[in-house]
C-alpha cells in the first residue's frame, strides 16, 4: 500500500512488540492449511495412509505432480477457465463501459429512469434468478458451451455502475475541448475518455476475472460435461473422491496446482486486486 | 481576420433564460472582455460562440460565414478552458496536436505549428510531459498552446486565470496581452475580476442578469458608467450612492442636493436630463477628498480607516447617518473617530434616473 | 494561411450541420450505447427475476408440467423443518461469522494500519486466502479437521487427546464451517478497516496527542468513533455475504449430518436442481431474495448517509 498509514499507535514500546508478534503468530496459523496441503503433496499417497505426520519428514517426492501431468483433467479445467474468465471481463468491460458512456454523458429517452432500474439490480441476488436462467439456457441450449459460462456473469450491472460513476467523474470540459478538436462522438469516447478510466478499467477487469475463475454454482449446474469444467470445478468434482483418502497426495497435488497460480498472480497484482475486491464491496 | 457578429442571441434552459436578446460586434483583432457577477451568462455567452451550448434564437457570424449551427470544431474558434481541459493521457505534444490530427493536417504541418507555439510559449522542454508532470502555470500554457496551433479566427477564455496564484496571475495576464498582439485573431477573455478586465481589453462588455449592460472602453466604462450597476460594479472601493435633489445650477448645469442638505454643482446639463424628479447621485471615493471637519463642503466621524499605502481609504458617517468612502493621501493621519470635513469634486459626479441610467459631466470636462 | 487552415474552414462551409451540443440533446440513437448490456439485464437478470415469481406460484418440475397452486409454495416452506432449519442454521451461521469477521478485522487493520514493510507483507497473507476459490478452500479445510491424519486431529494426538471429528458432529459442523469462512474471508474487511483508519484525519491524533491521550484513550476516543460509519458497512456487508453460504456447506458436509449444517440457499440447490421441485425451490429463492434486499437497503442507506456517522 502506498498511502499514508496515520497511525493512532505509533511508537516502539513493549507493547508494539506483543501486538506484532500476535499478528505473526496469527499469519503463521493463516497459511499453515496451505503449507499442510503442500506437505501432503509432497508424499506418496501410501505414506499418508499410514501417517499423515509423515509430511514432516523425508522422503519428499514429486510423484503425484508428476501423475498430473499425465493423466488429469486439470489442464483441460485451467484452460476452461482462462478463457471464461478472459471472455467474461473482456465482456464485462466492453459492454460496462459503453452503457457507462451513454449513462453518464449521452441523453436519451428515459435515461434516468433506465439508470435507476438498472441500479436496482445491484441488489438482487444470483441465487434468486439461477433456476429461471438455467432453464432459459437449457432453451436456448447453452449449456456446456463457453458462451454459457460467461454470459450470466455479463449480466451483472455492478460494472455498468462504476463505469457510469467514473465517467461521470470526469469534467464534461474534456469532451468540449476535444469538441472543439474536431473529434467526433465516438472518437471523444475511444481516444479520449476511454483511456481516462484506466484504473477503473483495472479494478473492474481485475474483480471480473476473479469472480469468473472463482464461481463455482454456476458453472457447476451449465457446464456439466467434464470438458467444460472450470478448475473450480473440476477441483469440486475430485472431492468425492476424498472420503476414500486413497489418493489424498494426489489430490492435494492438483489443489497445489490450482492455487499456487493464483497466489503468484495475486503477489504481483496485490495492490490491483485488493482495490478491486474492496472498490467493489463499498 | 474576420470580425465576429453576435445577432440577437437568446439563450434558455427550461424556464429560465439566461441569455437575453443580446447583439454585439467584435473588430477584427479585437480584446473583449465578457465581465460580470457570477451566473450573469458570460460563460453561456462564450460556449454559444463556442458552440458547446445551442442557440435558441439569433445569429452567430465570424466574418462572412454564419456558424451557430456549424459544429464547435468547424467554427474555427479555439477556447482555453478555467480548468485547462487538457487530455491527462497524451503528452503536451499530443495534446496540442490531437486537434489537427483530426482534420488530417499534414505531419509536417503539424510539427512545425507544435515547434513554433511552444516555442513562443517556452513550454518545448515539456512536449513529451503528460499534463500530470507539469505546474499548473505551465498546464495553463499547454491549453494555450493547443489553441494557438488551430490558428483560429477567435481565441475564448474561460477565467483562465482564476486557479493560478496571485503572482503567476499577473504574469500570465501578461503573456496573453503579449500573445494578443502577435496573433491576428480577435479575443474573448471572460471574467469577473475587474482589474483582469481594465487591463487587458479594448473593450469592456458589462454583463448583468441575461443582459449587456454597457459596451465600451475600460475607460468609458469606468468614467461613463451607462448604468447604476455598471458604476457600482466597476471600481474600488464601489462608487458612492445618494439619492439627491436637482436645483438649477451656473451655466445650464444641475446641482445636487444631498439629504443631509449640502448642495453640489455639477457639470452635467440639465438639457441632457429626462423630465423624472428621483435621481441618485455617484461619486467615486476618488472625488471626495478628506480634510478639515471646518473646511469641507460637509463633514461627519471617520468610521473605518484602510490604510493602502499609496492612497487612504476613510469611511465617513455624515450627519444624516449615510455613510461615504472618501480618499486621503497616503501619508494621512486621520484616525477612528476623528471628525473630518468632505470636499466634493462635482465634476465628476454621476446621476442616475429612476431607470438607472447614468449621465454624465459634459464630455470636453468630464476627467 | 496555410493550406490545412484553408481545410480547416472548407469543412465549415460544406457541412452545415445541426450542431454541437448533441450530447444534450436527447436522442434515441444514443441508446445504441447502452442496448447491448440493457439486452443482456433484461433478459439474464430481469426477466429471471418475474418469471421467478410467477414460478413460485406454480408446481413446477423439469419437464415441464405446471400448475398454478397460488401461495401454496410458500405455505409449504413456513410448514417445511428441514427449511426452517436452513433458516435457523444460516442466522445461526451469520451469528457465528460476521461478528467475528469484523472484530478480527478490525483488529487486524488497527494491528497492521503502518507503513512497514513487516505489515505490508502481512496485510498481503491476511487477504491471500480471499483470492481462493471455494473449492481450494474446502480442500484445504478438509484436510485440516479430517478425523483420521487430518491437521488438528494430529495436533490434538500430540497433546494425547482423542481426534474429533468435527464435519461428522452435529454441534460442531456449522462451527467448522464458520471457522473456514472466517479464514477465507477475513481479508475483505481488514481491508475495507484500513482504508477507513487512513482516512481519519492525522490532525485528531495530532490534537490527541497534544491532550496527552495515551494509546488506548486515543483508540477509543478518536479511533472508533471515526469509523463507525465503516464498522455498520462491514457488518452489512458480511451479513449479505454469509447469507450466502452455499459452496463451503455443499462440499464439506452436503447439509449434514442430520441437516445440521444445510442453510438455506443449499437447501434451494438441492431442491431445484436434485429434486428438480423448480416452483418450490424459486419460492425458498423469493424469501432469499428478501432478506438480502433488506440488507442491501440498510446498505444503501448507511452508504449515503455519509455525513452522519
Ligand atoms: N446547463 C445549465 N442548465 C441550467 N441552467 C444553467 C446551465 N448552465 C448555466 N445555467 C444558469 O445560467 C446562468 C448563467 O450561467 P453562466 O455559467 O453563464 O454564468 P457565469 O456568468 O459564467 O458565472 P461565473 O462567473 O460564476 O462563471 C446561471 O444562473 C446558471 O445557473
Ligand atoms: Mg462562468
Amino acid at each position: 500500500m502506498s498511502a499514508q498509514f496515520a497511525s493512532g499507535t505509533v511508537g516502539r514500546g513493549f507493547g508494539d512488540r506483543l501486538i506484532l508478534g500476535a499478528t505473526i503468530a496469527l499469519a503463521i496459523v493463516m497459511i499453515m492449511p496451505m503449507l499442510w496441503a503442500v506437505g501432503l503433496s509432497l508424499k506418496t499417497n501410501q505414506a499418508l495412509l499410514i501417517d499423515t505426520n509423515s509430511v514432516l519428514r523425508a522422503p519428499w517426492t514429486l510423484t503425484n505432480y508428476y501423475d498430473i501431468l499425465i493423466g488429469s483433467g486439470v489442464f483441460r479445467w485451467l484452460l476452461n477457465s482462462i478463457i471464461v474468465s478472459f471472455g467474461m471481463s473482456l465482456g464485462v468491460l466492453v459492454l460496462a463501459s459503453l452503457a457507462g458512456y451513454g449513462f453518464a454523458r449521452l441523453d436519451f429517452p428515459g435515461r434516468n429512469v433506465i439508470f435507476v432500474l438498472v441500479l436496482f439490480g445491484l441488489a438482487i441476488p444470483e441465487q434468486a434468478v439461477i433456476l429461471v436462467r438455467h432453464q432459459l439456457f437449457s432453451d436456448l441450449d447453452l449449456h456446456n458451451t463457453y458462451a454459457g459460462l460467461m454470459l450470466p456473469g455479463m449480466s451483472a450491472p455492478f460494472g455498468v455502475f462504476l463505469m457510469t460513476q467514473y465517467f461521470k467523474a470526469i469534467p464534461t470540459e474534456i469532451d468540449e475541448a476535444a469538441m472543439l478538436d474536431n473529434a467526433s462522438r465516438f472518437k471523444i469516447f475511444w481516444r479520449v475518455l476511454l483511456p481516462m478510466t484506466l484504473p477503473a478499467q483495472a479494478t473492474l477487469g481485475i474483480f471480473t476475472f476473479l469472480h469468473a475463475w472463482n464461481d463455482y454454482w454456476w458453472p457447476m449446474v451449465s457446464g456439466t460435461n467434464p470438458q467444460m469444467y472450470t478448475l473450480t470445478v473440476g477441483i469440486a468434482s475430485t472431492q468425492q473422491n476424498f472420503a476414500e483418502s486413497a489418493g489424498l497426495g494426489y489430490l492435494m497435488a492438483q489443489a497445489v496446482f490450482a492455487f499456487v497460480p493464483v497466489l503468484i498472480v495475486y503477489m504481483f497484482f496485490q495492490k490491483y486486486i485488493v482495490r478491486a475486491v474492496s472498490g467493489a464491496a463499498t | 481576420m474576420p470580425g465576429i457578429e453576435l445577432k440577437n442571441l437568446i439563450k434558455t434552459f427550461g424556464a429560465a433564460t439566461v441569455i437575453d436578446n443580446v447583439s454585439l460586434s467584435i473588430r477584427p483583432h479585437e480584446f473583449m472582455v465578457f465581465l460580470g457577477p457570477s451566473g450573469c451568462g458570460k460563460s453561456t455567452l462564450l460556449r454559444m460562440i463556442a458552440g458547446l451550448e445551442s442557440v435558441d434564437a439569433g445569429e452567430i457570424w465570424i466574418g462572412d460565414r454564419r456558424v451557430d449551427q456549424l459544429a464547435p470544431g468547424e467554427r474555427r474558434v479555439a477556447m482555453v478552458f478555467q480548468h485547462y481541459a487538457l487530455y491527462p493521457h497524451m503528452t503536451v505534444r499530443e495534446n496540442m496536436s490531437f486537434g489537427l490530427r483530426n482534420v488530417r493536417m499534414p505531419t509536417a504541418e503539424i510539427d512545425k505549428r507544435v515547434a513554433a507555439a511552444a516555442r513562443m510559449l517556452e513550454i518545448e522542454h515539456l512536449l513529451e510531459r503528460k499534463p500530470g508532470q507539469i505546474s499548473g502555470g505551465q498546464r495553463q500554457r499547454v491549453a494555450i498552446g493547443r489553441a494557438i496551433v488551430k490558428e483560429p479566427h477567435l481565441f475564448l477564455f474561460d477565467e483562465p486565470l482564476s486557479n493560478l496564484d496571485a503572482a503567476l496571475r499577473v504574469r500570465t495576464r501578461i503573456e496573453i496581452a503579449q500573445l494578443h498582439q502577435r496573433v491576428e485573431a480577435a479575443m474573448i477573455f471572460v471574467t469577473h475580476d475587474q482589474v483582469e478586465a481594465m487591463t487587458l481589453a479594448h473593450r469592456i462588455v458589462v454583463m448583468n442578469n441575461r443582459k449587456i449592460e454597457q459596451i465600451g472602453t475600460p475607460m468609458e466604462i469606468y468614467s461613463r458608467p451607462a448604468t447604476a450597476f455598471v458604476a457600482g460594479f466597476v471600481g474600488t472601493p464601489a462608487m458612492n450612492f445618494a439619492p439627491v435633489e436637482l436645483t438649477d445650477g451656473p451655466n445650464g448645469f444641475v446641482s445636487a442636493r444631498l439629504p443631509d442638505g449640502v448642495t453640489i454643482p455639477t457639470r452635467i446639463e440639465q438639457a441632457s436630463l429626462p423630465g423624472s424628479k428621483a435621481f441618485k447621485l455617484g461619486i467615486r471615493a476618488e472625488s471626495l477628498r478628506i480634510c478639515g471637519a471646518e473646511q469641507g463642503d460637509t463633514a461627519g466621524v471617520a468610521q473605518f480607516v484602510e490604510r493602502l499605502g499609496d492612497r487612504t481609504l476613510v469611511y465617513v458617517r455624515l450627519s444624516d447617518g449615510t455613510t461615504v468612502v472618501a480618499e486621503d493621501a497616503g501619508t494621512s493621519r486621520v484616525a477612528l473617530n476623528d471628525s473630518v470635513g468632505v470636499k466634493f469634486d462635482g465634476a465628476c459626479a454621476h446621476l442616475f434616473d429612476d431607470q438607472d441610467r447614468g449621465h454624465h459631466a459634459v464630455a470636453d470636462v468630464g476627467s | 494561411m496555410s493550406a490545412a487552415a484553408g481545410q480547416l474552414s472548407d469543412l465549415g462551409q460544406a457541412r452545415v450541420q445541426p450542431a454541437c451540443a448533441g450530447a444534450h440533446q436527447s436522442r434515441w440513437s444514443h441508446l445504441l450505447y447502452v442496448a447491448p448490456y440493457l439486452f443482456l439485464y433484461v433478459t439474464l437478470l430481469v426477466y429471471p427475476l418475474f418469471a421467478g415469481f410467477w414460478l413460485s406460484l406454480h408446481k413446477a418440475d423439469l419437464f415441464g408440467g405446471r400448475r398454478f397452486v397460488g401461495l401454496e409454495n410458500f405455505s409449504r416452506l413456513l410448514q417445511d423443518q428441514v427449511f426452517l432449519g436452513a433458516v435457523g442454521n444460516t442466522f445461526y451461521f451469520i451469528l457465528l461469522t460476521v461478528p467475528a469477521l469484523a472484530i478480527i478485522g478490525l483488529g487486524l487493520a488497527l494491528a497492521l494500519n503502518r507503513q512497514t514493510r513487516t505489515a505490508a507483507i502481512l496485510r498481503g497473507v491476511f487477504f491471500s486466502s480471499s483470492v481462493l476459490s471455494v473449492t481450494i478452500v474446502t480442500l484445504l479445510w478438509k484436510v485440516v479437521f479430517a478425523p483420521e491424519g487430518g491437521f488438528l486431529a494430529n495436533v490434538l494426538e500430540a497433546f494425547g487427546r482423542q481426534p474429533v471429528a468435527f464435519l461428522n458432529d452435529a454441534d460442531l459442523a456449522l462451527p467448522a464451517i464458520a471457522i473456514t469462512t472466517i479464514w477465507w474471508c477475513i481479508g475483505l474487511p481488514m481491508m475495507l478497516f484500513l482504508a477507513a483508519l487512513q482516512q481519519v484525519p492525522r490532525e485528531l491524533y495530532e490534537a490527541a496527542a497534544l491532550d496527552n491521550a495515551g494509546r488506548w484513550k486515543t483508540l477509543w476516543s478518536v479511533t472508533l468513533p471515526s469509523i463507525r460509519r465503516t464498522f455498520a458497512l462491514v457488518l452489512i456487508i458480511e451479513v449479505v455475504l454469509q447469507f450466502q453460504l452455499f459452496g463451503q456447506a455443499y462440499l464439506m458436509t452436503q447439509g449434514g449430518p442430520n441437516n445440521a449444517s444445510r442453510p438455506m440457499v443449499l437447501f434451494l440447490f438441492e431442491v431445484g436442481f436434485t429434486r428438480w421441485d423448480v416452483g418450490y425451490a424459486v419460492a425458498a429463492g423469493q424469501i432469499l431474495f428478501a432478506f438480502i434486499a433488506m440488507a442491501a437497503f440498510a446498505q444503501y442507506l448507511i452508504a449515503r448517509r455519509k455525513e452522519a456517522f
